[in-house]
């Protein structure tokens, strides 16, 4: 009895001690259909490639493809994707899983996806069966506009729609940090009404811009890429080598060239606990890779590091003792450990969130669209005046 | 030989193996160039695994992630289909191992299952659907029927149910996705089911940029039961791809798949056209038989042998070739391979650990090329077309012709999306030849089921049948069109089961042929989707000018300048207006202004402008009014 006891009490400690994440999870979403799109199936491709190389497993990645642009008879090459005219690197290969084809792609499965609310008999291959320790990396790319998204050519899925499926996710704790990349038209749009925290947002182009394609392959027909991926893809190709790779988000965001990507790429920090700091300090395979929480201390001796393993257990035996003790005299019981533990640390993540309000970049924009509001609101009051008291006046 | 009765072989000797060893698996590889330049290469993979073993999760060959499934659903018999393309069987003859591992157009799949399990059907398809990548959980009930004639169990389902002690009945459900893709994301997942997992064997020979450019393929997945006289079952999983490849398509590097023309100077050109000139060449083909190679046409050797132990590979091939006995093959491998050659067919086994390529180099064969290729003709043709015009009924037009000199019997299934709704009473069978001894039809309910017709028809000797009825296409809602609603909606094949008879059993096939139909495309009526943001542009419009017109001439009075009452405002503003006025017009020109306005007297609904008197408030436009 009493052994078990201590084994909870340890369990719960170490759950609310480790905040690193224990997996990795990718969720690619291409939402456009018809071959004119084939460069936003590419897009999306062209990650999954890159998650895959930096050792995320199929099982941890859901692959939405609306539509078959390899085995489609408009390709002149069968069973291929390009993404680059140059053809070297076939994004199809021989092993490919595609969770949701054709028309399951839709809005309503993104978002039971998303928030893992299925009916009975949907398989686990199609689920984001993600834990508080997941990090995710969620990738869209389509056809949008200012707030929306469209999926097929025939639904959207707006802002508010994602920021209430993330909060959805934060509730059931799906998730430990997300990355949310998009790569549309006006794409910074999508993540301005995110509310959950942990979250890092990036978007290719401001409101009122489109993205561009980067370039076509005459022989394919059509674009093959497009021009933010194609730059997120080059330094991930070319920077972020291996899984064990140093590069940091902070990297992978300066690296953007306006002049290049021909649109305003945008960041948003404010959500992500620690902001811009934090978040820029998280190394790009934690959410590309699939990196397990191991830390190699390298610095440290063997004699000194088992002087601190030494330590830790000498505290946890502590308290074990004591909670063993309350126990026998029945003074205290597990849930009012659990929930003594639990207001420390939200009063250090108390703390932490008074940190969080730093000025993004997103800031200025937000202060520009309530300046937007104001003015409109002042000139519909001036109309509605001068229509009433003209008469008066004349 | 012929090609069918070749197939069967391993079928039956499928008890042998069951009597030396349970746990069992085999492969083969079944190649035959067919004319025009094609190749037919069938793979057959077959595991086998005793049924105490399946119960309790024992498993050496057999696949476990879909015997998992399997067991979940209660699912005595499955068969599982990909299909793409169209057999030819003008050029290419009697399908392969009779048609019965073949499917319609898409995803195909019926199953005996438990009748008391409920949802066994739904999780049997959304469990397949996870395992395939394929979107098989759209087979709900509105694609589903339940034949009664077309299908027979291939396993022992009788004797499996009394060794079971089985609960009860078993029923046969099938459901048909005709509009479903099917490619590399569908081969992963089949070759991981494989023991040897497409790494070794001739399953290293599949590669989706290949099998998905054939004419024709299809991938199939049969799962059943054996039951001896003992009791002993077993359960038998086989795994087969068949593919008719176009040689010299297949052939082009993956690189530059595009033909470009070559120089005229090294094309052959046909002399006897009349327009052959310096500039002007019609091709004519290197005639004979073109010169292929595993290699060349697959992309890869085959590497090792998937040769795993259960099967009697000591004295069996993996590989059989046919072709006529002149022509000269050569095998290209680092050890020896036992081969054995019978007139028509080379049959060769694979190295443990070495890649072996076959290669038939380009030779013009002497026997004629019917003789060449010796073809069956197959029982049966048919095809079937929409006919008819509009976007409210249609027509369904079915041929059916035998060539033989001896009559046959067919069951004719058809299952109809809903929305396809025919008239039963105009179901005519025309033609001499044909008489409909049975009938099993279950009507359709919108949105819940589609239409089942089972037809069991004779035809007679040499004679063609046309099955016609007419229908008319429902208007779904506008929520039920997919996102590409104007390509048209998928009807999926129908299939044809030709029973044996006596007139054939003769001929040692005692067996039924199956033959798919096309699958077809059925344009519904559909919305101009673009017509509710049109029709909110033009009701807007119209109700701006419209109602805005009409409202100011109600709302509006006329009145003459003198009635209009003058705000202390506005008569501030008329003044400064009127001193700027007489400002200008001193500078301008002395007294010129004098005789238009009076001296500058002005009234008070007027205001003088750069020497003209102009009315003020609304009524008409601006004007001068010269007063005085």
């Amino acid at each position: 009895m009493k052994t078990l006891n201590s084994v909870w009490a340890f369990l719960a400690l170490a759950s609310i001690a480790c905040a690193a994440h224990t997996s990795n999870w990718a969720v690619l979403v291409s939402t456009s259909r018809f071959w004119f799109n084939y460069r936003h199936l590419a897009n999306t491709l062209s990650l999954y490639r890159t998650v895959k190389r930096l050792g995320i497993p199929d099982s941890q990645i859901l692959l939405l493809l609306p539509d078959d642009m390899a085995c489609n008879p408009r390709n002149a090459f069968s069973g291929t994707v390009y993404s680059n005219a140059d053809r070297r690197m076939d994004l199809y290969g021989e092993n490919v899983e595609v969770d949701y084809r054709g028309y399951e792609v839709t809005v309503e499965n993104f978002i039971r996806l998303l928030t893992d609310r299925w009916e009975e008999g949907v398989p686990a291959s199609k689920r984001l069966q993600t834990d508080e320790g997941s990090n995710i990396l969620i990738y869209m790319t389509g056809h949008g506009g200012s707030e929306f998204l469209k999926f097929q050519d025939s639904e959207e899925i707006s802002s508010w729609d994602l920021a209430d499926a993330f909060s959805q996710m934060r509730e059931k704790k799906r998730y430990n940090e997300m990355l949310f990349m998009i790569d549309t038209c006006q794409a910074n749009t999508l993540y301005r009404q995110f509310y959950a925290p942990g979250v890092i947002a990036t978007g290719s182009s401001e409101e009122d811009e489109s993205s561009y394609s980067h370039h076509a392959d005459n022989d394919v027909g059509v674009a093959v890429i497009d021009r933010w991926t194609y730059y997120v893809l080059e330094f991930l190709e070319t920077q972020v080598t291996g899984p064990t790779s140093d590069k940091t988000l902070g990297d992978l965001f300066d690296s953007y060239d306006v002049g290049k990507i021909h649109s305003n790429p945008g960041v948003r920090w404010d959500l992500f606990p620690g902001g811009e700091q934090a978040g820029r300090s998280r190394r790009v395979v934690d959410f590309f890779g699939n990196v397990q929480n191991v830390e190699v201390q390298g610095n440290q001796t063997g004699v000194e590091s088992l002087k601190e393993d030494l330590q830790g257990l000498k505290r946890l035996v502590q308290d074990y003792q004591a909670f063993a003790a309350a126990q026998e005299s029945n003074k205290t019981e597990m849930s009012d450990v659990v929930q003594r533990r639990n207001l420390e640390a939200v009063s250090s993540g108390k703390i932490r969130q008074k940190q969080r309000h730093t000025v993004g970049k997103l800031q200025l924009s937000e202060n520009a669209q309530w300046a937007r509001q104001v003015a409109g609101a002042t000139v519909l009051s001036g109309l509605a005046a001068l229509w009433y008291f003209a008469p008066k006046l004349m | 030989m012929r090609l069918s009765t070749l197939l069967t072989l391993p079928a039956a000797l499928l008890p042998l193996i069951y009597a030396k060893e349970q746990h069992s698996y085999t492969e083969h590889l079944h190649l035959k160039p067919l004319p025009d330049n094609s190749l037919y290469a069938g793979f057959t993979f077959t595991s086998t695994t005793p049924y105490t073993a399946y119960a309790s999760n024992h498993f050496r060959y057999f696949p476990r992630s879909l015997a998992q499934i399997l067991q979940y659903t209660h699912t005595a018999e499955l068969h599982l289909r990909f299909a793409l393309g169209r057999w030819d069987e003008e050029s290419w003859g009697s399908r392969p191992r009779r048609g019965s591992r073949e499917g319609g157009n898409g995803v195909e799949l019926w199953a005996w299952m438990d009748a008391d399990a409920e949802e066994g059907w739904s999780d049997l398809v959304n469990s397949l659907s996870g395992l395939f990548c394929a979107s098989l959980n759209f087979v709900d009930s509105g694609k589903t029927t339940r034949p009664v004639l077309s299908f027979e169990p291939e396993g022992t389902l009788e004797e499996l149910q009394e060794t079971r002690n089985g609960t009860g009945e078993l029923r046969l459900l099938h459901g048909m996705l005709p509009h479903e893709v099917v490619c590399t994301e569908n081969l992963t997942p089949f070759l991981k089911l494989l023991p040897c997992k497409g790494k070794a064997g001739i399953s290293s020979l599949l590669d989706g940029h290949k099998l998905f450019d054939a004419n024709w393929q299809t991938m199939a997945v049969d799962v059943r039961p054996i039951c001896s006289t003992g009791g002993d079952c077993i359960l038998e999983i086989q795994q087969t791809v068949d593919m008719v490849l176009d040689i010299e398509r297949s052939m082009r590097p993956r690189e530059s798949p595009i033909p470009r023309p070559l120089p005229i100077k090294d094309i052959t050109c046909d002399e006897t056209k009349g327009y052959n000139g310096h500039d002007t060449c019609y091709p004519e083909g290197p005639g004979g038989e073109m010169g292929w190679s595993l290699s060349s046409v697959f992309g890869r050797p085959i590497r090792g042998s998937c040769a795993l132990g259960g099967g009697e590979e000591e004295e069996g091939f993996d590989i059989t070739l046919k072709v006529p006995s002149e022509r000269t093959v050569e095998v290209i491998s680092e050890t020896a391979i036992p081969q054995s050659t019978s007139s028509g067919s080379r049959a060769y086994r694979l190295p443990k650990d070495a890649n072996f390529d076959l290669d038939l180099p380009h030779q013009a064969l002497e026997s004629s090329s019917s003789g060449a290729f010796a073809l069956e003709q197959p029982p049966l043709y048919a095809s079937r077309q929409l006919t008819g015009h509009g976007a409210e009924r249609g027509g369904m037009h079915t041929l059916l012709r035998n060539p033989h000199p001896y009559a046959q019997r067919i069951v004719y299934l058809e299952s109809l999306p809903w929305f396809l709704r025919p008239y039963m009473h105009t179901l005519e069978l025309s033609g001499a030849g044909g008489k409909m001894e049975k009938m099993f039809y279950t009507p359709l309910l919108d949105r819940q089921r589609g239409t089942h017709l089972e037809l069991l028809i004779e035809i007679q000797p040499r004679s063609t049948v046309e099955i016609t009825y007419d229908f008319e296409k429902a208007i779904l809602r506008y929520t039920e069109y997919p996102p590409d609603a104007n390509r048209g909606f998928d009807i999926p094949a129908a299939v044809i089961r030709v029973l044996p008879n006596n007139a054939t059993q003769d001929q040692g096939q005692g067996r039924d042929y199956y033959l798919r139909t096309t699958s077809l495309l059925l344009p519904l009526p559909t919305p101009d989707f673009s017509m509710p943001y049109n029709v909110i542009i033009l009701t807007s419009t119209v109700i701006a000018l419209g109602f805005g017109s009409i409202f100011n001439l109600l709302v509006r009075s006329f009145v003459l300048v003198e009635e209009v009452p003058v705000g202390a405002l506005a008569g501030v503003v008329w003044r400064l207006k009127d001193g700027v006025a007489r400002v200008r017009g001193m500078l301008k020109g002395g007294g010129v202004g004098k005789e238009d306005d009076g001296g500058g007297v002005v009234k008070k609904g007027e205001v003088v402008v750069g020497g003209e008197v102009r009315k003020v408030n609304g009524g008409g436009g601006g004007g001068g009014k010269k007063d005085t």
